[in-house]
């Protein structure tokens, strides 16, 4: 027996004639089988929380000078810092490889009367954008890598 | 509030929707930038350096990049821990949830805004 | 002596007369390699304990009867073959459904999300008969005919998270029928059914888990028209404040 769900779930507006036993959860939900994945889907949202906040606090210093600039690179390049930073780049390629599978197809036969691409060609330019916008970065920051 | 929230749904919606597909890709790129070329002395010398990023930061395309960067994520990451609350049988807390959420992605969008202003 | 193979078959069991809540009986029952688990089922009825209560009718996955979990997945018992599971398979009613007995669930409430989305043509002025038929395209057939394949199995129900802890949601098989009118070209009441979608059921509430088209018996994608519907229910709400509502005809 799995857990109970929302005790209203799929209640109807009047009851019925006999006594119904409460809704229960789908079994595997939220830790197992396909729900792990979902349930790490929302839970990156603590990991872009923070990650706007930190981009925050490194544009704010950006603004208060060298000195606070050097700072907050410093603590970029901190060994908790480069942990953060690592685990939200799992993070990010995670969200990204999910939602890009089901972006293609959430797309409207029609908008006005325009036809969205066919579904491969929306998947192959989603990661062409993203490759072009991690190529963007390289290039603001002089030409890329080093070596 | 309730009726509130329903009513700002799709705005939110939409702004959660362009966190998760611009503010990923943006926040691939930082983290690129920060968590791997960075610490494995990838990146030109100077390349980090205070003149060079003020000067494109200060630029209207880097202050919206910017600003972007900030508020995007922080949309989408409200809006998931939200879905979160809910997924753990927090509907009749949703309000109170979503306004603390929402409060505090709202709250880093302005003060991303004050941030790239300022720069 | 039979030497056909056995299998175990543990069943959810509940009688409101009798029972405070549902508990599970176990069935050791012959089987036939070709057997659906529905074929199990009705053996036991048949032939064990005319008791167990269960809903089928048409054994082609046609007609959305028979949904189950089944080892806790939502499955068509018609379709869902015997042999892929092991010595013991546990038999359940839908999830995120109130029980009304054994494997029998509660859909009224499924019948008024339904309902609610208007399924049905919907014109500001209706067409004389003399004007004739209405004529559709293939191509115009093709933009919502995956989502017109439907059969009320309820299974994206029990699958979905969001069902599971949102009483208010419309959930993905009354969203995919509304979405299925509003992309009919015959249809002219999206702008009714895209306020429904904006509604307390709201079709926002949908947090991408893809459950639904997972379990989807006829590859309907009720994720693909969720999805759809929130982004044309999102055009819907940006014209609302541009345009009022007023100046729109509406059916």
């Amino acid at each position: 027996m799995t857990r109970p769900a929302h005790p209203h779930a799929m209640q109807p507006s009047r009851a019925g004639r006999t006594r119904t036993a409460p809704p229960l959860l789908p079994d595997r939900f939220p830790f197992q089988g396909r729900y792990l994945a979902y349930t790490l889907f929302d839970l990156t949202g603590v990991v872009y929380l923070i990650m706007g906040f930190v981009v925050l606090r490194v544009v704010w210093a950006l603004g208060d000078g060298p000195q606070a600039w050097q700072a907050a690179r410093d603590s970029m390049a901190s060994p908790l810092g480069i942990a953060l930073h690592g685990i939200a780049l799992v993070s990010v390629c995670f969200v990204g490889v999910r939602f890009f599978r089901l972006f293609p197809k959430a797309q409207p036969p029609r908008i006005g009367p325009v036809k969205p691409p066919p579904r491969p060609v929306i998947y192959a330019m989603l990661y062409l954008v993203w490759i072009g916008v991690i190529f963007g970065f390289m290039v603001i920051i002089n030409g890329g890598f080093v070596g | 509030m309730k009726h509130l929230l329903l009513r700002l749904e799709p705005l939110i919606w939409l702004l959660f929707g362009l966190g998760i597909l611009v503010g990923t890709m943006l926040l691939t790129g930082w983290l690129l930038v920060f968590a791997v070329a960075a610490p494995l002395g990838m990146l030109p010398a100077g390349a980090l350096a205070f003149d060079r990023i003020h000067e494109f930061a200060a630029n209207p395309i880097g202050r919206l990049l910017l600003l972007a960067l900030i508020a995007l994520p922080l949309w989408k990451g409200a809006h998931h821990l939200r879905t979160l609350s809910i997924d753990f049988g927090g509907v009749s807390r949703d309000p109170a949830v979503a306004l603390l959420l929402y409060g505090i992605a709202l709250l880093g969008s302005a003060l991303g805004v004050l941030a790239v202003i300022r720069l | 002596m039979s030497t056909a193979p056995k299998k175990t078959l543990v069943v959810t069991r509940f009688d409101p007369d009798r029972d405070a809540a549902p508990r599970t009986q176990r069935y050791e029952i012959p089987v036939q390699t070709d057997w659906m688990v529905l074929d199990a089922l009705n053996y036991i009825k048949d032939e064990v304990d005319g008791t167990l209560s269960h809903r089928w009718s048409c054994r082609m996955a046609v007609c959305g009867s028979c949904g189950m979990m089944v080892n806790g997945e939502p499955r068509l018992t018609c379709k869902d073959p015997l042999r892929q599971y092991g010595e013991t398979v546990t038999v359940a009613p839908l999830a995120n459904f109130p029980v009304v007995r054994d494997l029998v669930i509660e859909m009224d409430g499924f019948m008024e999300k339904l309902k609610s989305v208007k399924p049905w043509i919907l014109r500001a002025k209706e067409l004389a008969v003399e004007a004739g038929p209405v004529r559709q395209s293939p191509e115009q057939l093709e933009e919502f005919k995956q989502f017109s394949l439907c059969i009320n199995c309820m299974l994206c129900y029990a699958a979905c998270p969001v069902v599971s802890n949102e009483p208010d949601f419309l959930g993905p098989a009354a969203i995919a029928l509304g979405h299925r009118y509003n992309l009919d070209s015959r249809d002219e009441g999206a702008s009714v059914r895209n306020q429904i979608f904006r509604g307390e059921g709201t079709v926002f509430s949908c947090s991408y888990a893809n459950e639904c088209s997972e379990v989807c018996p006829k590859h309907v994608d009720p994720a693909a028209a969720v999805n759809q519907a929130k982004f044309n229910a999102l055009i819907d709400w940006a014209k609302g404040l541009v345009l009022p509502r007023g100046r729109q005809e509406q059916p």
